[in-house]
């Protein structure tokens, strides 16, 4: 059974938008202050035009590692499928950490001991031995959780949002814009997740213009959450380290209801746990089929989550330096494996002479 | 699954399990114990010379008699506010939990470069943002140890002070540690928090439970801790301490914080009283302009109902309450004065209240810079207030 192309739409328009609120809204707003629509929307354009050229791809119904052996053989294959599998285990880094942040900060109400987060490496090590085609009906519930919890958190922010604190478009400057840019582009790779994905689904018609219109749907929506956080917060934005979860706590109700937001940043939550996930799962499921191991999925499961595992609480007391150190110092690792490698299998096995793009 | 379970070495199952017995007996880590937690309700913020004392008004589990909550109160000293803390932990064992801290109050020490102190609560992500601030009269230490007279815990009753019905009304501008750090850290530098005075409660007063005395608030004395004895005390939040740079820098009377509260558009079912009568406010809208620099214009539109007089009306003109267009115009002519009032305090304490330069900064950078350093009180300001009477 494969991935349906209307689960794939699912992953792009609300799936993929969740690894962007939790660190990236106060480091966007340290960086580009009111201007920080503006990088996000940058990304989001390069990435829905990624999008297209990889669904364009996927046209062929082969997997990556299957193109790459059509083309260069198997040796090749391997080479650049253990290369990507290790990129995408480096920008799994990035979502796990936030996710550790994350659940310090909003589930307990104390500093809570360092081992809490742990457990969550055994339902990614279980996760991650599992095959491709098993995302499917995770997006199928999670792209619901998505929308309630979203809209959840917007409906109550509303009321405390100033969407004046915006304003004046563009004071930032271009420096702050192209710093904003640079420092985003970690979290920015959701066509390498889609790469990953190739020939795990069918290409039905019109699916290249579809999941593009999808993954700026989820943009949109991004766009209106950061416009809705900077409303917020304002000027003390940049203290706001676990964005999504603020900006619900000031509906005038809250005093009443008690903190009913809890409701939708839980499923949220729901939703984030898995994205933080699927970089290790894919990175997994590369490894298998690029070595031709399927039955040693589950030791590859392992060996990158007990790796994942060290890496995060090595750097535990880190956590600014680790994530300065991908965001800042290592930016460029992104940019060649979500643009440069998508484009240039574009350009290798792209549309043949009198093929119709349909 | 099968294969995933079949597929692991022994020796990562023995890891595994090691970790999940590890979780389930960990007592969750040692994280909760409500024996050596402290929740704190409210802290209060005071200042000795450079060092810091914070009140924390900290929740007991014991049922009271008025079948309120009981409190206690504990004083840390420290270079900072986080120093406070770590005393009351040492001294009493207790692990202050914050969360579910919902004022902080500034006592008369404190009220300069307040940020000093409350960049502790702003970094600190376990404690609300959404908490509201107040300024007091005399120590915080002593407000918060006072005895309410309409609860056993002060918190609750400052707390009430500032609910959402207390702030139609118009009497009170409550804010919040978000909203106050917004204004001080955006381009006007200004806010505002109610400002809090303690009043004693007469032995022989025919107030009870819950009636403030509102109006007289501010010829009262401070009672400190030692004075106060068993007296009961009420409180009284009509005032609204202004804040520029951070620090105090004027308190608005009552009928400027009404004014205020008006031109915010809070105000539903307040009532204003003048010439020997009560008038309810029914509705009102308040419009901040500003136009070209520099040019301002405050206005207030109301409808207002009376609702009560010292003289004998008769049967025919109770039900109506409508107010005549000399009442009109009279209470136009006190809402301008009050306005214009409000806006004498600001400009002469430089509190850009209104948030005139932010406005400046959002609609025209260059028009920011050119009059970012400008006095308020050099603006021209066109103050208008038209009541109408419901028909």
């Amino acid at each position: 059974m494969k991935l349906s192309s209307r689960q794939v739409c699912f992953f792009l328009a609300a799936v993929s938008p969740v690894g962007k609120m939790v660190l990236l809204p106060a480091r966007l707003a340290e960086t580009a202050q009111n201007d920080l629509l503006f990088p996000v929307l940058a990304h989001l354009l390069i990435q829905a035009a990624l999008i297209f050229c990889v669904l364009l791809l996927s046209r062929r119904e082969r997997t990556l590692c299957a193109l790459v052996k059509g083309a260069a053989g198997n040796a090749a294959a391997k080479i650049v499928c253990t290369l990507f599998a290790a990129f995408l285990l480096f920008a799994a880094f990035l979502p796990i950490v936030e996710q550790k942040i994350m659940v310090r900060s909003i589930f307990y109400d104390t500093l809570p001991a360092h081992l809490v987060f742990a457990p969550f490496f055994l339902l990614s090590a279980y996760l991650a031995s599992r095959p491709l085609r098993t995302l499917g009906r995770m997006w199928d519930i999670l792209a619901p959780l998505f929308v309630l919890g979203m809209a959840g958190i917007l409906v109550l922010a509303a009321g405390s949002c100033d969407l004046g604190a915006l304003s004046p478009a563009g004071a930032a400057g271009a420096g702050a814009f192209g710093s904003g840019v640079r420092i985003t582009c970690a979290w920015f790779f959701d066509s390498a997740l889609l790469l990953a994905l190739i020939g795990h689904f069918p290409y039905s018609k019109g699916l290249a213009w579809k999941g593009t219109l999808c993954y700026l749907g989820g943009g949109a929506l991004l766009l209106l959450f950061l416009a809705v956080f900077y409303g917020v917060f304002g000027e003390v934005a940049v203290l706001q380290t676990v964005a999504f979860a603020r900006i619900s706590a000031f509906f005038s109700a809250m005093t009443v209801l008690g903190r009913i937001d809890y409701l939708f940043l839980f499923a949220l939550a729901f939703v984030m746990a898995f994205f933080a996930i699927l970089p290790l799962q894919e990175a997994v499921g590369t490894l298998t089929e690029a070595f031709g191991t399927p039955r040693l999925a589950p030791l590859f499961s392992v060996g990158a989550n007990v790796l994942m595992l060290a890496a995060v609480y090595a750097l535990h007391f880190f956590p600014s330096g680790s994530v300065a150190a991908v965001t800042q110092t290592l930016f460029w690792i992104f940019p060649l494996f979500t643009a440069l490698l998508p484009l240039l299998l574009l350009l290798l096995f792209g549309r043949r002479p009198h093929e119709k793009i349909s | 699954m099968k294969k995933f379970l079949k597929a692991l070495p022994v020796w990562i199952w023995g890891i595994l399990f090691a970790l999940l017995v590890a979780t389930f007996f960990s007592n969750d880590f040692g994280l909760v114990d409500l024996q050596k937690t402290a929740l704190v309700l409210a802290a209060g913020i005071d200042r000795e010379e450079e060092d810091f004392v914070l009140t924390a008004q900290i929740a007991l589990p014991a049922a009271s008699q008025s079948g309120g909550g009981a409190s206690m109160e504990i004083t840390g000293r420290g270079a900072t506010v986080a120093d406070c803390l770590s005393e009351i932990h040492a001294r009493t064992g207790w692990v202050p939990k914050l969360i579910y801290c919902d004022l902080i109050v500034l006592g008369e020490s404190a009220t300069v470069n307040v940020f000093d102190g409350l960049n502790f609560f702003l970094r600190n992500e376990y404690i609300p943002d959404a908490c509201r601030l107040a300024a007091c009269e005399g120590s915080a230490q002593a407000l918060l140890s006072s005895a309410s007279a309409v609860g056993d815990t002060s918190a609750i009753a400052l707390g009430t002070l500032f609910s959402d019905a207390a702030q139609k009304s118009g009497l009170v501008m409550p804010t919040t540690l978000r909203e106050f750090a917004i204004g001080t850290f955006g381009a006007s530098a200004s806010g505002y928090m109610p400002y809090v005075r303690a009043v004693p409660q007469e032995e022989d007063s025919p107030q009870q439970g819950g009636q403030t005395e509102g109006g007289q608030s501010g010829q009262s004395e401070q009672p400190d801790a030692s004075q106060q004895g068993g007296q009961k005390i009420l409180y009284s939040a009509q005032e609204t301490a202004l804040f520029a740079g951070g620090s105090l820098v004027a308190v608005l009377t009552p009928e400027e914080t009404l004014a205020f509260s008006l031109l915010e558009g809070n105000v539903y079912a307040g009532t204003l009283a003048a010439d020997g009568a009560t008038y309810l406010i029914l509705q009102d809208s308040g419009a901040v302009g500003i136009g070209a620099p520099p040019d301002m214009a405050l206005h207030v539109d109301c409808t207002l109902q009376r609702c009560g007089e010292n003289e004998t009306s008769s049967p025919e003109e109770l039900p109506a309450g409508t107010l005549s267009a000399k009442e009109e115009e009279r209470l136009s002519e006190l809402l301008t004065g009050y306005l214009a009032s409000l806006w004498e305090t600001c400009a002469q304490s430089g509190c850009d209240l209104f948030f005139f330069r932010r406005s400046l900064w959002r609609a025209d950078p260059k028009e920011y810079a050119a009059w970012k350093d400008v006095p308020l009180a050099d603006l021209s300001v066109r103050l208008s207030a038209s009541v109408k009477s419901l028909r």
